[in-house]
């Protein structure tokens, strides 16, 4: 119907009668239903699902050959442009409108969003569209075919047997049942017709394997939007450090250890951990690269490593202000120097804790020292920055500051992801879904069986749309059914083989 | 058990012992070619112009039987020789895994080894299932090349990092998308035999419809498999860096790949993308596969083993 409308000349007349048809007044000739059904058609399309395809893939073939900025760097204006400006040597004047068009940050782009939404609205679609036909054609499927199709169908035979109509009806059957299909009888006019079919439940992988992309997406996005993910959680050896997020959870490592082959390259890391949830102790494991600890939907990845600077800070009446290991886990731009910071919140002061990376050399921090730089909360200018030594207290601007002792620390990822679930889910689904519709393809037999002058003739067709494997199965059936049919020239065709 | 050195040397020989078959039939194809071209183009015209569209297709694209035997027997010896030489790379493959005493694919050195391995395997299957040789003469170039390539290489036994040590996942992950890679040139061997020809077919070549078929029998075992080897780096990813997916340039490579033969598989049912541009896109996919495959030498990030730290 709508499509009459469309193709229908806007003469007044016709719109007069469309407008009460649809309700519109004087509006234009497309209506509402016609705009859904469009869309509609639009979506449940192969060629928008292919095209919609191939757009995503153009932009993961941009991600993939452009420079991406790091995860979660768009967020910091200030980083972004020096990470830009770091890029310019490579694109040079295209920099400016490769940023502008997003392709720096191509899978959080709208492009690349745009085109997700599109194409999960054609899959529904399209899954919307298909399953019902899946569904008849698996369980109430046509089961008897007109003479045409036995005489043009793409696989077809006819074989002659001596026995009668009923007795040939039973062996086809008994051929087709010892090769798992299923049967139904359907006799009429034109003699007794048989269906018979196998993997009737294959093509709904389809429409698992659509749909658990679907899922996939689902997880990306919860992933995204939901949970927490801290990569740089540092823990010293031998302090607590609270993970925050409203979990209770406490860790502390108890210790770490960095191990190396021969030629330097590194073999292991590990860290001794222990878990206190409210205060008490739930879990204790050494987490290593590809060993996680879990607990409660919380994960604890081993992940990087480094010195802590254990500082104590107390005021002119000899209270401490601040007593904690200082993970120095920021590296200068020039990799020379290891950083650290912490604050103290009450005195209004924020402390950079620098000692010099491993394996560098410093005139100015040695072995045993490192450089404290004193800031007033959120100010640029240190008010102070001396070097002081392990175990000697130094005075500046009224604190006195000790630099106790060199620690290590170990660097976790702690991430809580309800998304990964439905990642996993939806993958297992797809892979499941795929194999379903590869590998077990819904295999259809026809057959009918009626009396002729000579005997009784049994015809066999089946379609084999893009299922060519089905080939010589179908040529097997059907020699198998000749030889069931008619025992007397099996034992002959034996006889010759064996001459 | 086997002493490490000796069996990195016996890997080394079965290397170069699989390069020389791979050459050998690579010349009996081209012999078998040549030698039909010559003497016997009739005969598969006469087979196309008799094929009709139900009939479904015909295997054998070799002269008959009747025809002259030497290209008949040079394509067999041509068989034998890829067989041998699968059978030698598939002993480097066994002796470099008890050289190294981990799984073969840990650096660029063994992933070419297997690399071509899977092209092999692949080449073979579908030799024996669709007795289709002529693609033998576009997979056993680029199986000798990357073979020529490890050569080129050579190749130290590194000890393992701490993100590769989790055979379970370095073995399925990396064994998967092998086998879905050799598959993918396959299916890119078919497309490009089917794109040269008309529509019709030329004398000597195997029919469009049968490298049609290929092609696409190809795909259906590559991509569930290369879908596999997505799931289980995710699944690896996730023990090991503490996320699924971090859109390293590596899993954006895969992920195009994996759209672009998502994209096949929807063309060979869409209006207007059968036959040369479905085949295009299998031309396509495997170039992505190749920039898979190489990616880790220029894109960094977290697949690049063997250079970092």
């Amino acid at each position: 119907m709508s499509q009459d409308v469309r193709t229908r000349p806007a003469d007044s007349g016709d719109r007069a009668s469309l407008d009460g048809l649809d309700g519109l007044d004087g509006g234009p000739s497309v209506s509402a239903t016609d705009v859904l059904d469009r869309l509609w058609r639009f979506f449940i399309s192969m060629r928008t699902g292919l095209l919609l395809i191939l757009g995503l893939g153009l932009l993961s073939l941009v991600g993939t050959l452009l420079a991406q900025a790091p995860a979660g760097m768009t967020a910091d204006p200030a980083a972004y442009a020096s990470w830009v400006a770091s890029i310019h040597s490579k694109y040079g004047g295209w920099t400016p409108v490769l940023d502008k068009l997003g392709f720096f940050s191509i899978f959080t782009s709208i492009w690349f969003k745009a085109m997700t939404v599109l194409l999960t609205t054609s899959i529904l679609a399209c899954s919307v569209n298909r399953a019902p036909r899946l569904w008849k054609i698996a369980f109430h499927p046509r089961t008897r075919m007109g003479e045409t199709f036995f005489t043009h169908a793409a696989l077809r035979a006819n074989v002659l047997v001596p026995t009668e109509p009923e007795k040939a009806m039973d062996n086809v059957r008994e051929v087709l049942k010892s090769r798992r299909f299923r049967t139904i009888a359907d006799p009429d006019d034109n003699g007794l017709n048989l269906y018979a079919d196998r993997f009737r439940w294959g093509p709904f992988g389809t429409v698992i394997a659509h749909l658990s992309f679907v899922v996939i997406l689902l997880g990306f996005f919860l992933s995204a939007t939901t949970g927490f993910k801290n990569t740089d959680f540092t823990a010293p050896v031998g302090s607590k450090v609270a993970v925050g997020h409203g979990t209770g959870l406490t860790v502390e490592a108890k210790s770490f250890n960095d191990a190396y082959y021969a030629n330097g390259s590194p073999k292991d890391y590990a860290s001794d951990l222990v878990l206190y949830k409210n205060g008490t102790e739930v879990k204790r494991q050494t987490v290593r690269v590809n060993h996680p600890m879990k607990f409660e939907g919380v994960s604890f990845y081993q992940s990087f490593f480094g010195v802590a600077a254990t500082m104590q800070v107390k005021d002119a009446a000899g209270t401490t202000v601040f007593g904690d290991a200082v993970p120095l886990a920021w590296t200068s731009d020039d990799g020379k120097k290891s950083i650290g910071k912490f604050d103290m919140a009450g005195k209004g002061l924020e402390v950079y804790v620098i000692d010099v990376a491993s394996g560098q050399v410093d005139p100015d921090i040695k072995a045993g020292q490192v450089e404290l730089e004193i800031h007033q909360a959120g100010k640029n200018d240190p008010i102070a920055t001396q070097v002081v030594d392990q175990g000697k207290s130094t005075t500046i601007a009224g604190l006195s500051y000790t630099f106790e002792r060199p620690k290590q620390f170990t660097g976790l990822i702690v991430a809580h992801d309800p998304g990964a679930m439905f990642v996993w889910v939806g993958s297992t689904l797809l892979v499941i879904g795929l194999f379903l519709v590869f590998f077990f393809p819904h295999r259809r037999v026809w057959v009918r069986v009626r009396k002729t002058s000579g005997g009784t003739e049994i015809l066999c067709a089946s379609t084999m749309k893009r299922d060519v494997a089905f080939e010589p199965q179908f040529h097997q059936l059907v020699t198998d059914i000749q030889l069931v049919g008619s025992p007397v020239e099996h034992h002959t065709k034996v006889g010759q083989n064996d001459a | 058990m086997l002493d490490p050195t000796v069996a990195m040397q016996l890997s080394k020989y079965s290397l170069v012992a699989s390069l020389a078959l791979v050459v050998l039939a690579l010349i009996c194809y081209t012999l078998v070619l040549v030698l039909k071209r010559s003497v016997h183009p009739a005969p598969v015209m006469a087979r196309t112009g008799g094929h009709t569209g139900g009939g479904g297709i015909a295997t054998d694209e070799l002269p008959p039987p009747a025809a002259n035997a030497s290209p008949r027997a040079l394509a067999q010896y041509g068989t034998y020789f890829t067989w041998l030489g699968l059978a030698f790379l598939t002993a480097c493959l066994f002796f470099l895994t008890v050289g190294t005493g981990h799984g073969p694919f840990t650096n660029q050195y063994e992933f070419s080894v297997s690399f071509a391995w899977g092209m092999l395997v692949a080449y073979a299957y579908f030799e024996h299932k669709y007795h289709v040789r002529t693609i033998g003469l576009l997979i056993l170039p680029i199986a000798a090349a990357f073979l020529l390539y490890a050569m080129s290489m050579g190749t130290t036994a590194n000890p393992l990092v701490p993100a590769l040590q989790n055979p379970p996942l370095l073995i399925t992950h990396i064994a998967v998308a092998v086998i879905a890679y050799g598959a993918f040139s396959i299916s890119f061997a078919a497309a490009v035999l089917y794109l040269i020809q008309p529509p019709e077919g030329r004398p000597g070549l195997p029919k469009p419809a049968v490298l049609d078929e290929m092609g696409y029998r190809a795909v259906i075992i590559g991509f569930p498999l290369l879908t596999l080897t997505v799931v289980l780096g995710a699944l690896w990813a996730e023990q090991a860096w503490g996320t699924y997916w971090s859109w390293d340039p590596k899993e954006t490579a895969s992920l195009f790949t994996w759209l672009i033969y998502g994209a096949y598989l929807h063309a060979r049912v869409a209006r207007g993308w059968v036959g040369r541009r479905a085949a295009w896109l299998l031309v396509a996919g495997f170039g992505s596969v190749l920039l898979c495959f190489f990616g880790n030498l220029f894109f960094g990030g977290l697949h690049s083993y063997g250079n970092t730290k």
